[in-house]
């Protein structure tokens, strides 16, 4: 019996290299990897599709936000491919006369106020499966790439070029040495970028370009201006001229333009202009006709440029737009997607047609790809792009929890964290429509969620039955109009958990689910009402669809301490603290400008502490003034003061900051591009990676208020679930410079597991549970290259129970145990395999010593595995459970001796037969094996080899009962029970039938063998 | 589906033979066949046998890979009395796996072959890679699991696709993918190499860790005389 230690750990030797500082960094935590959730019900922005035209079946996706995706099975499955790099996409490129050759350019270009930007150009010369950055690398957004035809070396990259900033780095980019370098071959101004090209196949020589002058500012958009044109060139770049004839007068926007590549003079093109029209080119772009055009041809032309006529039929037209729509007459009149396959998301931006087959389309969407096999009458949704957009997430605390979140352009959903058979698409449920953003389950309720669509269209949602109430404040005589962002947040109290707060320019309160409001603030923002002129947004085209709205709340936080401190953020700077709930206000922001940091930038996210009521952190984004600095400060005096958190390892704009809820050094950060981690309170971060997209747009970060949870929205790579961070927890310097160790079990509840359930994969995104029986962790401090790893389980009795192989990776590994015995080892049949093989008992409650080694280390340490009650389950139910599993266990082995010494006996007797000489000898020989054999055909199968001829003999008869009682947790029937007696009484009477045959029946075999003098070859 | 584990498995056992400090391919792929034993040893590799096992929740499965240089490879599997094998050869391949139900031998696709042929190398495709028509190319420092590797892209004389990732510190393989196209089905392999031994002067990995689990080599022959039967597809 080994003495009851709760931590034992032996450390026979330390390697050289433990002396050696080891930076605490992801690889620490090695095998601690997310779950990615996905779904894919929800995919989300498409940005970019190039197909192979040689095999018609790979292909590459862009995404606004979840990188790159490729099929090599015309969308059967996808497997992301740029995951160690920017994560936007604004355009890709195949060199199809080498298309192993792949360009991807950063940044998408559909200029939405939620666009990411890019790091410039990326060539992989293995398809996809390396990556080298090749340049243009301030561009920001780029919206295609154009390969010469004749010319592979050549390539042509427009670049439209930063959104909120004048930049020098946009323009049309040409490289002759396939990316080595680059040349700037048309350049407008500095708010001026180029937004589409196209190449004439028959002359490359003859190349088009459409300049765009846009600009974002965090209150308005505007597309168009003088900068806009169109232009043609005849000697490949070098010079350029304008083309008016047959334009619009006046101001143009965005163009979309295009070519007929079997007719190449036959051009179409959208011109944004004061009246956006389509115009028709039959003189390769030198005189234009406008035609009248549907509400979808023209709609939106800053958001849908993508224009496409068929490589072969010049006169089949297809335009993407807020829907789908196709010509057949060269672009005169227009035909809208039928839904008959489904609906079809709207809002599309990126279409490829095999040329080889232009019955087959590929369309990208604001809600993923469709693949049309009918020219785009119809589509089919690919529900296996996990590529989701989500704004915030939020969890409840049912079992197992739900996760919560809101999309863009894509609704608020809800979905499980675990589920019998795995996370599939159909679990998760659509509560709410429009954009979706906050969605929150009522910490009081567990039936009521509050969801929101664009400018703070707020509902509370009956958990039950998914109806919805409208619930969003309105304005009395008291208040100005109100204004709601885009993103309005609805926030419930930490501390008291009826409190629920929404914030327009003013915060308000209910303690009743929204039914009764309190305004409990002034108007916190600026004010700026330069700030607040969205009617007039959009440009040459109005668009004003709340994304503009300003001088608003964006963000509050309830200290989990004291539910009368309350902090609020706003999209225009201000940093507002009550400490009275919000009887009085009091702005810290210029406390934050005196760090430097510009004071109308937004404040993105407010983590008050859980620890201490005067500390705080936040977020703040800049970047819609051109700044994509990483901002994260911290209070500790309420907002009298900040200091500022930095790190080198930190990139992008920050969205979120959270503080663990046990250790107050633990926190979390995300930015544009990126997840990072803190485990001293802020001053050392690095970088998430190791299952997680090293660049992924992190929007949200929740832990979990009761599991060990960390749940990650990404704004395009979906849900990811750490589903442990103990270990982020635990970790501290001194562990990890240890070069080894064995994190210390005490106790764990004998499990056969959450979840049953799962079957064959049937398409879409599945996600797997959290580990069904937690595995037992060690911590490496360097990989193990020599010297093997294995943990061995022992009973209390020193027996040993079971070896396990075990992983080699620097930094956390794990080992699974399923907190089973060894299978047994049951009789061999030689045509068939047996389930009973591969089942083996739970072993029984009590202390086990579990023994690590690692090369030549050695760490051990005693667990006490405990049963739980469960339902018609007690600790008599599992011992009877045991004693009768082992009983048929038993008896496997049994049968198994028997069939060995039956098979040992056929051996030896047909080997001896080989050596007999005369015929009856061997007849009797030849009786006396068959006789055996026919003993062993009653033991095990061995008729048929097929699997559809089950014959069912001892051994099978036995695991028939043996699974029954031994899989799951459950007390075994009087049945189970009662027929082990038969049974064994079988198995006792093989052995009895072996030895009778060995004493009896083979006697005439041996006088035989005596006769010829041959002796028989006993091995066993 | 069955050629994409039957090619997962031909590369599991493949990638035991095959280290680097330095910028150049060469200069990496010399450091790392002396580490492994040096070109002169390893060009007198002519035939290797490994006994192996892989652990199924404490069930363990025996294997036993023979392998002839670049003329022939056989894999034998036991379990429950019942015995499953494949065999490749630089013409032809045989695949018997009776455990879910097969009961004659298939024949492995030519592509597959195709792809299998520089697997049949086991003096390592690195090493004289030039004279065997190879083409090597070093891609910089990869992240394995936290450890920074140097990434070298083989392309072997078929073009098929395969990286090797190289421990600086010791220029011992630590991972190896390989890019596979056979039956038009695309995947990349993977496989991780560890507990490095000496065996006989050279440096073999005796753990070879894929999406399948880990496969523990328990005792490896250097030059036996085997046979031209074993790669028969009779036997």
């Amino acid at each position: 019996m080994y003495t009851r230690i709760s931590i034992c750990i032996l450390l026979i030797s330390i390697s050289i290299s433990s002396f050696a500082q080891s930076k605490i960094n992801s690889s620490t935590f090695g095998a601690i990897e997310p779950r990615a959730l996905g779904p894919g019900t929800m995919s989300g922005r498409i940005t970019a599709i190039e197909g192979v035209e040689s095999d018609g079946k790979t292909l590459y996706i862009g995404t606004a936000g979840g990188g790159i995706w490729k099929t090599t099975n015309a969308g059967a499955s996808f497997t992301p491919i740029f995951d160690k790099h920017c994560q936007s996409i604004g355009a890709l490129a195949i060199d199809q006369k080498n298309p192993k050759t792949i360009y991807a350019g950063t940044g998408e270009s559909n200029m939405r106020n939620s666009v990411s930007i890019g790091w410039g150009m990326y060539k992989s010369s293995d398809e996809g499966s390396n990556w080298i950055k090749i340049g243009l690398d301030s561009t920001e957004h780029i919206s295609k790439i154009i390969i010469d035809p004749s010319n592979a070396n050549i390539l042509y990259v427009a670049a439209p070029g930063p959104l909120w900033s004048d930049s020098p780095h946009r323009g049309l980019y040409k490289s002759m040495d396939a990316g080595k370098t680059w040349e700037k071959i048309l350049y407008i101004n500095p708010r001026t970028g180029v937004a589409d090209i196209a190449i004439d196949p028959r002359n490359p020589n003859i190349v088009f370009a459409t300049s765009w002058e846009f600009r974002r500012t965090p209150y308005s958009f505007e597309s168009g201006g003088k900068g806009s044109a169109l232009y043609k060139s005849s000697d490949a770049g070098k010079t350029w001229k304008k083309i008016n004839k047959g334009l619009p007068s006046g101001d143009f926007g965005r163009i979309a333009l295009t070519l007929a590549p079997s007719s190449p003079d036959n051009m179409l093109a959208i011109v944004e202009a004061k009246n956006t029209g389509l115009y028709i080119s039959s003189d390769a772009g030198e005189s234009w006709k406008e035609q009248s055009a549907t509400f979808n041809v023209v709609s939106r032309p800053f958001y849908f440029s993508t224009l496409v006529i068929d490589p072969i039929d010049p006169k089949r037209v297809y335009r993407p737009a807020l829907n789908f729509s196709y010509s057949d007459d060269g672009g005169y009149s227009f035909t809208d997607a039928s839904s008959d396959g489904g609906w079809v998301h709207s809002d599309h931006h990126a279409l490829w047609i095999n040329p080889k087959n232009t019955n087959y389309l590929v369309l990208g969407t604001d809600g993923g790809v469709y693949i049309s096999n009918d020219r785009g009458a119809t589509f089919m949704f690919c529900h296996n792009l996990p590529v989701g957009q989500f704004y915030h997430v939020a969890v409840d605390t049912k079992s197992p929890y739900n996760i919560y979140g809101g999309l863009q352009d894509n609704g608020s959903w809800v979905g499980p964290s675990a589920r019998p058979g795995g996370i599939s698409n159909g679990d998760w449920k659509l509560l709410y429509f429009g954009d979706g953003f906050w969605t929150v389950p009522d910490p009081s309720d567990p039936e009521v969620v509050y969801a929101e669509y664009q400018g703070g269209n707020m509902a509370r949602i009956d958990f039950t039955n998914f109806k919805n109430w409208s619930i969003q404040p309105l304005q009395t005589t008291k208040e100005e109009k109100l204004r709601w962002n885009w993103n309005t947040p609805i926030i419930t109290g930490q501390k008291n958990k009826k409190n629920l707060y929404v914030g327009a320019q003013y915060l308000f309160k209910s303690t009743d689910q929204g039914r009764n409001w309190m305004r409990i603030s002034p108007d916190l923002t600026t004010n700026n009402k330069n700030k607040q002129k969205q009617e007039d947004s959009g440009g040459l085209s109005a668009d004003n669809t709340s994304a503009e709205n300003h001088c608003t709340i964006f963000t509050a936080s309830e200290s989990p301490l004291d539910e009368n401190i309350i902090w609020v953020g706003t999209d225009d700077g201000n940093i507002q603290l009550t400490l009275d709930a919000g009887k009085t206000w009091t702005n810290h922001s210029a406390a934050y400008t005196k760090l430097g940091i510009p004071p109308q930038t937004w404040i993105s996210s407010i983590e008050a502490s859980k620890f201490d009521k005067m500390t705080a952190y936040f977020t703040l984004d800049n970047h819609a003034y051109g700044d994509h600095l990483t901002y994260l400060i911290k209070t500790t005096d309420g907002g009298q003061s900040f200091s500022r958190i930095q790190s080198p390892d930190f990139t992008g704009f920050a969205h979120k900051i959270v503080e663990d809820r046990i250790n107050k050094n633990l926190l979390f950060l995300g930015t544009e591009t990126g997840l990072f981690c803190s485990i001293d309170g802020g001053n050392n971060w690095f970088r998430m990676k190791f299952g997680f997209p090293e660049y992924a747009l992190v929007r949200d970060i929740q832990i979990h208020p009761t599991e060990n949870a960390l749940i990650i929205g990404t704004h395009g790579r979906g849900i990811y679930v750490y589903d442990d961070i103990s270990a982020f927890r635990s970790m501290s310097d001194e562990l990890a410079n240890q070069s080894a160790y064995f994190f210390p079990v005490k106790e764990r509840i004998l499990s056969d597991g959450k979840y049953g359930g799962g079957g064959p994969y049937s398409g879409g995104w599945n996600a797997p549970n959290p580990e069904s029986i937690a595995p037992f962790q060690y911590y490496l401090k360097d990989r193990l290259l020599s010297g093997d790893a294995k943990l061995e389980v022992f009973d209390q009795d020193g027996k040993l129970v079971q070896t396990i192989p075990a992983n080699k990776r620097k930094g956390i590994n794990k080992v699974y145990w399923n907190l089973r015995m060894k299978p047994p080892k049951v009789a061999e049949s030689g045509t068939k395999l047996d389930f009973g093989g591969f089942t083996a008992p739970q072993v029984l409650p009590g202390q086990y010593k579990l023994k690590l080694t690692v090369g030549t280390q050695v760490m051990e340490q005693e667990i006490q595995l405990k049963h739980q009650d469960e339902k018609n389950y007690n600790l008599e139910d599992r011992k009877l459970q045991h004693e009768v599993s082992m009983k048929y266990y038993r008896m496997h082995e049994d049968l198994a001796r028997t069939v060995e010494g039956i098979n040992q006996e056929i051996k030896q007797y047909t080997e001896a037969n080989t050596k007999l000489k005369k015929k009856k000898n061997k007849d009797i020989l030849d009786q006396y094996i068959k006789e055996l054999e026919t003993l062993r055909g009653e033991l095990v199968a061995s008729k048929h080899k097929s699997v559809f001829a089950d014959e069912k003999k001892l051994r099978e008869e036995i695991t028939e009962a043996y699974g029954s009682v031994v899989s799951g947790n459950q007390r075994p029937s009087n049945l189970m029970i009662e027929r082990a007696d038969l049974l064994r009484t079988k198995v006792d009477q093989a052995a009895t039938d072996l030895k009778n045959y060995k004493n009896t029946k083979s006697v005439k075999s041996s006088a035989a063998l005596k006769s010829e003098k041959i002796v028989l070859d006993i091995k066993s | 589906m069955k050629f994409k584990i039957l090619s997962a498995l031909i590369l599991l056992t493949f990638s035991f033979s095959n280290t680097g400090n330095a910028q150049t391919a060469d200069e990496i792929i010399d450091k790392h066949i002396k580490a492994i034993g040096g070109a002169e040893k390893l060009s007198a590799l002519k035939s290797v046998i490994l006994e192996a096992k892989v652990n199924a929740q404490g069930m363990e499965i025996p294997m036993t890979m023979t392998t002839v240089q670049n003329k022939g490879w056989r894999m034998d599997i036991s379990l429950m009395g019942m015995n499953g094998w494949m065999v490749m050869r630089p013409d032809s391949g045989w695949v018997f796996m009776p455990f879910q139900g097969q009961t004659k031998p298939e024949a492995m696709p030519q592509d597959a072959i195709k792809e299998g042929l520089s697997q049949l190398d086991i003096q390592g495709v690195l090493l004289d890679y030039k004279k065997k028509g190879h083409e090597v190319s070093y891609l910089g420092l990869d992240d394995v699991e936290g450890t920074e590797c140097h990434k070298l892209k083989l392309t072997t004389k078929e073009g098929t696709v395969n990286y090797f990732l190289i421990d600086p510190a010791s220029s011992l393989i630590v991972k190896t993918i390989n890019k596979r196209k056979a039956g038009g089905q695309e995947m990349e392999v993977e496989s991780l190499l560890s507990n490095y031994k000496d065996v006989d002067g050279y440096m073999m990995a005796h753990t070879i860790t894929s999406q399948m689990g880990p496969l523990e080599i328990v005792k490896i022959t250097i030059n036996p005389e085997i046979p031209a039967s074993k790669f028969m597809m009779s036997e």
